[in-house]
């Protein structure tokens, strides 16, 4: 009896310390200025929709939220194809030097050093080529960045996939691409998924190239987008936790539809 | 019929275009990162030889840059405030990670809601993260004031303060990052045999006794690899902070990633910046590589 109390408690414990300050968030992106600053409710008591409104009316939040969902989309989609390519080649060819292998492990390395090490240099890149503040120089990057990680993580599902499927396709007249496109690729779907969702969630989330790179609602995703409300002086608390909600919501939404892929690729790596 | 035959085979063992395959199959994943990201890291490289002004480069300065960091009271700072931080945080969420994970491991109602609420501090855009903390901590909005004015207490300060701020840093990490550290460990707690904790119950082991004995020596490897991967995280830490505190107050959450950015971006001494981010992208390989080598050496004995 008291262990199943002590799980209880420890239950609505957890869930109050990860549901609290979300509570706030939401809370506060319902009052007025007026009611957060100066008289500290601990619920909306004049519940409003108005900093919503304004987001859009007045902050452009229509643009950046175009903005992040054309560039996720665009290098989410490239790097998933060009990953698979590279990360079959990997899995299933043996070639001179096991080059394949080495370029498996290049991979992997760029992808431990933090994104931050090379944030000068692409800002200088993207200044050379005139891609700053548009969607093609983010859309490079993150393309850039999603396909380290594709390649690693695709690798290991179609290594799990047997070879044996795609011998008899080609036994049958497909070529080694055909039989890839047609046998290997629709097996390791629930893999390709994983990674995507994976790659979506990043994506989506990605903030100091976004910084760097933009300057106007011309191409600020959503994160670069709210990170300008927030002022030197004064803060619109109003604003500032309504695009919080903005930004928080579709991919909570996003990530709790597809939980199961999701924690399997969070996980994945770790295990084994 | 015979030359069908004859093409098949030939397929089969690789010729023609399939002989090109793997190659034109790397190739364009390749192609994006070598311009993407190696390119600019030996770009980087070159810039951190160089001295610039307003943003050009004016003198090639050696390995100065990389000298000068040694001395710089402010890198030193901000060096020491990331190693702070790191171990912090990661440590408090491996421990509460694993605690939660064993709490996790027997099922009882309720567990599957407490998974899924799990999952939304870590998807959560980390500048909306840092907002969620901001709204908390704030001296004037905040959640803490209004519950201690509720109360009947004063305004809480947590931002203006340096030590309060620093707290207040790890204490978001610990909030956002806990929960991949739980699901790591969950599906490493859920892989391990059954076999030795049946034995061990015919045996009459404690509670104490199957952790100390097996459960923990067992799970060794997968905490291991946990906290390399989130250490290595940890180091790059910048929008959470940039939006919470932006370095402040003083210099007390200054974080390495912010010092660079500053310095590059606000201070305009590209090239100064360029040699201290080198510097940490081999600081986090060393790290990476040892830890690696580490866990080989465990398998291995």
């Amino acid at each position: 009896m008291s262990t199943r109390l002590a799980r209880i408690l420890t239950t609505i414990f957890v869930l109050a310390v990860v549901l609290l300050p979300i509570y706030w968030l939401v809370s506060t992106s319902l009052k007025s200025n007026r009611e957060i600053t100066q008289e500290g409710t601990l619920y909306p008591h004049l519940p409003t929709l108005d900093n919503y409104v304004r987001l859009f009316t007045e902050k452009q939040f229509g643009s950046y939220l175009t903005n992040s969902l054309v560039v996720t989309f665009f290098s989410v989609a490239i790097a998933l194809i060009v990953g698979a390519m590279g990360a079959y080649a990997i899995a299933r060819f043996r070639l001179p030097f096991a080059a394949e292998r080495k370029v498996g492990l290049f991979l992997l390395t760029l992808r431990i050093i933090p994104p931050v090490v090379i944030l000068i240099p692409v800002y200088l890149l993207m200044l050379s080529l005139g891609l700053l503040d548009s969607w093609l120089g983010l859309i490079a990057t993150y393309t850039a960045f999603n396909v380290t990680f594709c390649v690693w993580m695709m690798e290991s599902f179609f290594r799990e996939i047997p070879v044996d499927l795609e011998e008899a396709a080609m036994v049958d007249g497909d070529s080694r691409f055909g039989a890839f496109r047609r046998i290997t690729l629709p097996l390791a779907a629930p893999g390709l998924a994983a990674t995507a969702i994976f790659a979506v969630l990043v994506t989506f989330n990605e903030f100091l190239f976004a910084l760097a790179l933009t300057a106007t609602p011309r191409a600020m995703t959503m994160p670069r987008g709210t990170a300008t409300l927030i002022g030197r002086i004064d803060t619109d608390w109003a604003s500032m936790s309504a695009a919080g909600v903005i930004g928080a919501l579709p991919i909570v939404f996003f990530a709790l539809l597809v939980q199961r892929h999701l924690v399997r690729g969070l996980t994945m790596g770790a295990v084994k | 019929m015979q030359s069908g035959t004859q093409a098949r085979k030939y397929r089969l063992q690789g010729a023609g275009l399939d002989l090109a395959l793997p190659y034109l199959m790397l190739a364009p994943g390749l192609m994006i990162v070598l311009g993407v990201l190696v390119y600019p890291l030996w770009d980087g490289l070159r810039a951190s030889a160089k001295a610039y002004r307003y943003g050009s480069p004016i003198a090639d300065v050696g390995l100065q840059n990389y000298m000068h960091l040694w001395s710089d009271a402010q890198f030193l700072n901000s060096l020491w405030v990331t190693v702070k931080f790191v171990a912090l945080s990661v440590s408090f969420e491996a421990v509460l990670g694993f605690a939660l994970a064993l709490f996790c491991l027997h099922e009882f109602r309720g567990i599957r809601l407490l998974r899924t609420v799990l999952i939304i501090p870590m998807v959560v855009t980390p500048v909306v993260v840092a907002i969620v903390f901001r709204l908390i901590y704030a001296s004037d909005a905040g959640m803490l004031t209004a519950l201690s004015e509720a109360m009947g207490g004063g305004a809480v300060q947590i931002l203006g303060n340096p030590l309060n701020a620093f707290i207040g840093l790890v204490v978001l990490d610990v909030w956002e990052w806990t929960p991949l550290m739980f699901l790591i460990l969950l599906a490493g707690l859920q892989s391990l045999p059954h076999e030795p904790f049946e034995a061990a119950r015919v045996d009459g082991a404690g509670a104490w006794r199957v952790f100390a004995d097996l459960t923990f020596p067992m799970m060794r490897p997968v905490l291991a690899v946990a906290i390399v991967l989130r250490t290595i995280d940890a180091f790059g830490t910048f929008d959470q902070v940039f939006v919470l505190t932006r370095g402040g107050p003083g210099e007390a959450t200054r974080l390495i990633s912010i010092y660079g950015y500053d310095t590059a971006f606000k201070f305009q001494q590209t090239g100064y910046a360029a040699a201290l981010f080198v510097t940490i992208g081999l600081v986090v390989l060393a790290l990476a590589f040892s830890a690696i080598r580490l866990l080989r050496r465990v398998d291995a004995s």
